[in-house]
């Protein structure tokens, strides 16, 4: 299983923190990132990371493998 | 002859003991220094360190160096304590900027009257800590201006600010000085710490190109953060901040430090190397001085609170207009889309709660809460114009998002509803209206 976590504003947005996506082990990075269009505001602000590694946005496929972890992360700016 | 060169090497002399002596006068004043000076007072000669200097010193820092602390609310706090014993002791100076309006998300260990430059009591206690370290405070909202210059007198940069402008201000003028930038961040429950622009690593832009829009910014009405989360990142700043001065290096220039305090967990992400089509620090960059970062992020960096502007002034009314049509009993519905812990703090008895959220979510269950109020309400009126809907939060920008949903919403079922909100939400109701409500 594939876990899709969305951290900061990401989590707000997409009103959820974490989520387990079905389908094929093949995707692209643009896919994934496409699950929720609420994230669409924000595309030039995250870090895309796959296996907790900054994956560029784009077209490029991803094999996935069960246990990896996507991660969505928009900066904070508080302090 | 003799005398003359004897008398021209006393006066060499006296001229570099009164050098040395308005070095030390430097120290003593109570360094509070207004704006940003155009040259840091200079740092006492090596050989003024005392025996018992050099021997607490020489197996830690040998060379001095010097950091800049951009902001003091609760990232910047915990340097005092961190810098008070140290392990490691850098020679140098700590440095903070003064917000003119620094407010909310207090951190754990901020004390102080309220609106008491925060810059100056950090300095002073710091001061009293540790004697060989020299503190600057400089008071004053860092610009583009100023923070190329301020920052090009420093060895290593910490962003310890609350806001998107500074964070793109600050990153730009590390490159534009070819100055690290220790990077930390917080908000609720969740901190982050990067080290930019440092051994072929990334600066801010490489990673976020373009600011957030404003209104995607979460502000301190519906933010706020946990002191300790800041305490934790603020203390990792200042622990990359002495490997840097050290020459151990960091490794956050690689990897992105997260925290996430909900979990109870600390991820490492990998980060990429900088970017060469990088508008800053690429290889042919459009940016080569500092901008209008405020205009540039549409937001102030010296209001976290922004006030946001959505709405028209017609579809807004004030405080003092809502009073007045308390008074006059005018039909209306008040809804307040605060979070419900807010308004378990706080409320206006006569409103309607829906917290924003709901409504975002088009949520059915309090769709038809509203309806039913509002079709009750009607029921007191027989006109048949637009029935009004005021909505109020805390501060006045929750409240914009709010009407310009229920602006949408389908006439047949609310009837016609003229939506408008309270400028300055419920803190202005305190401040203008009605002393005994309380601010938080
Ligand atoms: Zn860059």
């Amino acid at each position: 299983m594939v876990s899709v976590l969305y951290f900061a504003r990401s989590a707000e947005l997409a009103g959820l923190r974490c989520e387990n996506p079905l389908g094929p082990r093949q995707k692209s990075a643009l896919q994934l990132w496409r699950r929720s269009v609420k994230l669409a505001v924000i595309r030039d602000q995250v870090v895309f990371a796959v296996r907790q590694e900054y994956v560029l946005l784009g077209d490029q496929l991803l094999l996935l493998q069960p246990g990896d972890e996507v991660a969505i992360i928009p900066p904070i700016s508080g302090g | 002859a003799m005398a003359g060169a004897a008398a021209a090497r006393l006066r060499a002399e006296i001229r570099r003991r009164e050098r040395e002596l308005r070095g030390l006068r430097e120290r003593l004043r109570p360094s509070w220094l207004l704006g940003f000076p155009a040259e840091l007072p200079p740092l006492p000669a090596r050989s003024a360190l005392s025996a018992a200097e050099i021997l607490r010193y020489s197996r830690q820092l040998v060379l001095p160096d010097s950091v800049l602390v951009v902001g003091c609310g609760g990232l910047g706090c915990p340097w005092r304590s961190t810098w008070r014993r140290p392990a490691w002791a850098a020679w140098g100076w700590w440095i903070t900027t003064w917000w003119r309006r620094a407010t909310a998300a207090a951190g754990a260990a901020r004390r102080g009257a309220r609106g008491r430059p925060k810059a100056r009591s950090a300095a002073a206690r710091c001061g009293g800590f540790n004697s060989a370290v020299q503190y600057v405070p400089y008071r004053g909202a860092l610009g583009p201006r100023s923070a190329l210059r301020l920052v090009r007198q420093y060895d290593i940069v910490a962003d310890c600010s609350d806001n998107v402008p500074t964070r793109y201000l600050v990153s730009d003028a590390c490159v534009l000085a070819g100055k690290p930038l220790v990077s930390g961040s917080a908000l609720r429950l969740e901190g982050q710490l990067v080290v930019y622009n440092y051994r072929g690593g990334p600066c801010y832009r490489c990673l976020f190109p373009e600011p957030p829009p404003p209104d995607t910014v979460t502000n301190c009405a519906d933010g706020g953060v946990l002191g300790v989360v800041t305490g934790i990142i603020g203390c990792m700043q200042a622990l990359e901040v002495l490997k840097i001065a050290s020459g151990m290096g960091s490794s956050f220039h690689q990897y992105m430090l997260m925290f996430d305090a909900l979990e109870g967990r600390f991820r490492n992400i990998k980060l990429r190397p900088k970017k060469a089509d990088c508008a800053v620090c690429g290889d042919s960059p459009s940016i080569t001085c500092l901008q209008d970062y405020e205009a540039f992020c549409g937001s102030s960096a010296t209001d976290k609170c922004r006030t946001l502007q959505l709405l028209p002034s017609k579809d807004r009314i004030s405080v003092e207009r809502y009073k007045e049509l308390l008074d006059e009993r005018v039909p209306h519905v008040l809804l307040d889309v605060r979070p419900q812990v807010e308004v378990d703090i706080c409320r206006l008895e006569h409103a309607v709660h829906i917290p924003l959220r709901k409504l975002e979510e088009k949520d059915e269950e309090y769709l038809q809460y509203l309806q039913k109020r509002i079709r009750e309400e009607k029921q007191r009126t027989d006109e048949q114009t637009s029935f009004p809907v005021y909505v109020i939060c805390k501060l006045g920008n929750d409240s914009q998002k709010a009407v310009k949903i229920l602006q949408e919403l389908p006439v047949k079922e609310f009837g016609s509803v003229l939506a408008k909100d309270i400028k300055g939400g419920l803190m202005a109701w305190a401040t203008k209206i009605d002393s005994t409500f309380p601010q938080y």
